[in-house]
């Protein structure tokens, strides 16, 4: 970005009218303390916007999203500070939420399906993390959405870039929980391998996943404020359809292909493999994580961009 | 400035602008009760044309006043300017920046520094980070907040909020700048700076787009005015030729359009 900056030149009468002329600050004696305010001209070029060269809203909102990604970012940023501002333990929170709820867990059930499970405590938070990030950045993505609703409706700013930053900030937080599993995994004297780096493209496709999902039932909740209350229960019923406290083996082989229906299965085996079993995820859980990634992020983008947009129209 | 108006191009071009809304006859807000009654057919809409085939053209430098009634769709407008609608028929094209002065500290959070707002609050205006940071001592000093910029903005003012929103929102010298009634930005001092920013602004080629329900405001400031009225353009013109007609319209009774 080629920019020029002026410093304030005492005399400058009327500038050139015409678009990429310099920015002069006149003089303004009286009120002005300090006499040289910088303010550089941010043009590039001169943008032009027309409204019959507007692409697909679609493509639109994609290219708007990619020139927004310093929101993205900024915005994942504001949500992280946030939440070590307001709790007293900081980021130690992040640390000991999951083991917490883990270590519960792990008591319950342990009796139920712990023998069946060697070492259960890292089998059960390596699921549990990854059901954690899923059920809050959803459910982040929907209150985004709807929290930027008055402000998308008075500036230009890409939506989607909102709900984009509540994945980053949650994949942020789930990466901070891998050092907890880490530690229970030298805890136990499990074995250590380099499959442990698969874990993050199967990161990347679950957050993939979620920002699909998270889409749709955002786009519904544009609609009917209650999508939130009947998505909460179907995430609980969703937590017990995935073999996150107990393992596939307890189930009757014959009920399994309707196990597999279930995306995060796939998902939840291409992040816990590596660090439960020390081997990469079976190729059939990659390649069908692969599919839904892709297709859920698909869907819900065209699902959004296009009912979202309607929405704004109702009045 | 009216004067040199058929000579320079026109920043902001509208053309047989029409805007339509579809309003649902009940509010339906559960999903449930939308379900039900889809399955009942109960669901009617009623479609409301916000603008009908507005043309419009705004020059550079030139400073054009917005006036009409509550729900002429002056907002609708602009908010088609500002590119947040998009238009169902008719064509808009914008050459250059335009900045809303419509939310200022557009995303401030109360338990962020003024810092982190202004990071936040510029990014969302679409600035990349790298710029925000080189700018930020200049927009700090204009809002003479540099001993409060660390402070969570809980503990700001009203008027120090709305001095940080403005120092950010005008950084930069846009092509069309879109006010929402005359800034009344904190003490009488700092109007005066704002007035001043937004008049050197004016003097170096930004078109400004006034809406104002202040008469007086608009006489004195713009070179043209235009009027709506359910969302057709009634008149444009001078200050002088609009004005008058108009008040007369809108203290006479409220069908005599």
């Amino acid at each position: 970005m080629t920019r020029s900056q002026h410093d304030a030149e005492p005399a400058r009468g009327a500038a050139a009218p015409e678009p990429p002329g310099p920015d002069s600050p006149a003089p303004k004696a009286p009120v002005e303390k300090i006499p040289v305010p910088k303010r550089p001209v941010l043009r590039p070029a001169v943008p032009i916007y027309d409204s019959a060269a507007r692409p697909h809203p679609l493509v639109e909102e994609l290219q708007e999203l990619v020139r927004y990604r310093d929101l993205v970012l900024q915005w994942s940023r504001r949500n992280i500070q946030l939440r070590y501002k307001r709790s007293v333990l900081g980021v130690l929170w992040t640390l000991l939420e999951p083991l917490m709820l883990m270590t519960i867990l792990a008591l319950v059930f342990s009796n139920a399906f712990g023998d069946l499970i060697p070492d259960f405590p890292i089998y059960l938070l390596s699921g549990l993390i990854l059901f954690d990030f899923f059920s809050r950045s959803t459910l982040q993505i929907v209150e985004e959405i709807i929290a930027s609703q008055s402000l998308a409706e008075r500036i230009h700013v890409p939506r989607s870039a909102f709900a984009t930053a509540a994945i980053v900030t949650y994949l942020v937080n789930w990466l901070i929980a891998h050092l907890p599993l880490l530690g229970l995994v030298l805890f136990f004297d499990r074995p250590l391998s380099w499959a442990i780096v698969t874990i993050l493209p199967g990161m990347v496709l679950t957050a993939m996943f979620a920002l699909g999902i998270g889409l749709v039932v955002a786009t519904i909740g544009a609609f009917f404020v209650d999508i939130r209350l009947t998505y909460q229960v179907l995430l609980t019923g969703w937590f017990y359809a995935t073999p996150i406290i107990y393992s596939l083996s307890i189930v009757p082989e014959s009920r399994h292909r309707i196990f597999a229906l279930n995306p995060l299965l796939h998902l939840c085996e291409l992040v816990r493999s590596p660090i439960y079993d020390g081997v990469v995820a079976a190729p059939v859980h990659w390649w069908v994580s692969l599919a839904i990634g892709f297709t859920t992020l698909a869907v819900g983008w065209a699902v959004f961009t296009h009912w979202r947009n309607a929405f704004d129209y109702r009045s | 400035m009216t004067t040199a108006a058929d000579a320079t191009p026109a920043v902001v071009e509208l053309s047989g602008i029409s805007v339509r809304f579809v309003v649902p006859t009940e509010r339906i807000v559960s999903f449930k009760e939308y379900v039900l009654r889809r399955l009942r057919n109960q669901i009617s809409h009623r479609e409301l044309w916000a603008l009908r085939g507005v043309d419009l053209d705004i020059r550079a430098g030139e400073t054009v006043g917005l006036v009409g009634r509550n729900g002429a769709g002056k907002s609708t407008l602009l908010k088609v300017i500002s590119r947040v609608l998009r238009p169902t028929e008719g064509r808009v094209v914008v050459r250059g920046r335009t900045a809303p002065l419509l939310e200022l500290g557009a995303g401030f959070h109360f338990d962020l520094t003024g810092r982190e707002n202004v990071f936040l609050n510029a990014t969302l205006f679409g600035y990349p980070k790298s710029l925000i940071a080189e700018q930020l001592p200049a927009m700090v000093e204009f809002s003479e907040l540099s001993e409060f910029i660390d402070m969570p903005v809980r503990n700001y003012s009203n008027g120090m909020l709305a001095r940080l929103g403005f120092a950010v929102a005008t950084q930069f010298r846009p092509d069309i700048l879109i006010l929402d009634e005359i800034l009344a930005v904190g003490d009488a001092g700092f109007q005066q700076k704002c007035l001043a920013r937004v008049e050197d602004f004016r003097r170096a080629g930004t078109s400004i787009l006034l809406v104002s329900h202040d008469l007086e405001t608009i006489a004195s400031y713009c070179d043209r005015v235009a009027w709506l009225e359910h969302g057709k353009l009634v008149a444009v013109g001078t200050p002088e030729a609009v004005l008058e007609p108009f008040h007369e319209a809108v203290m006479s009774p409220r069908d005599a359009v």
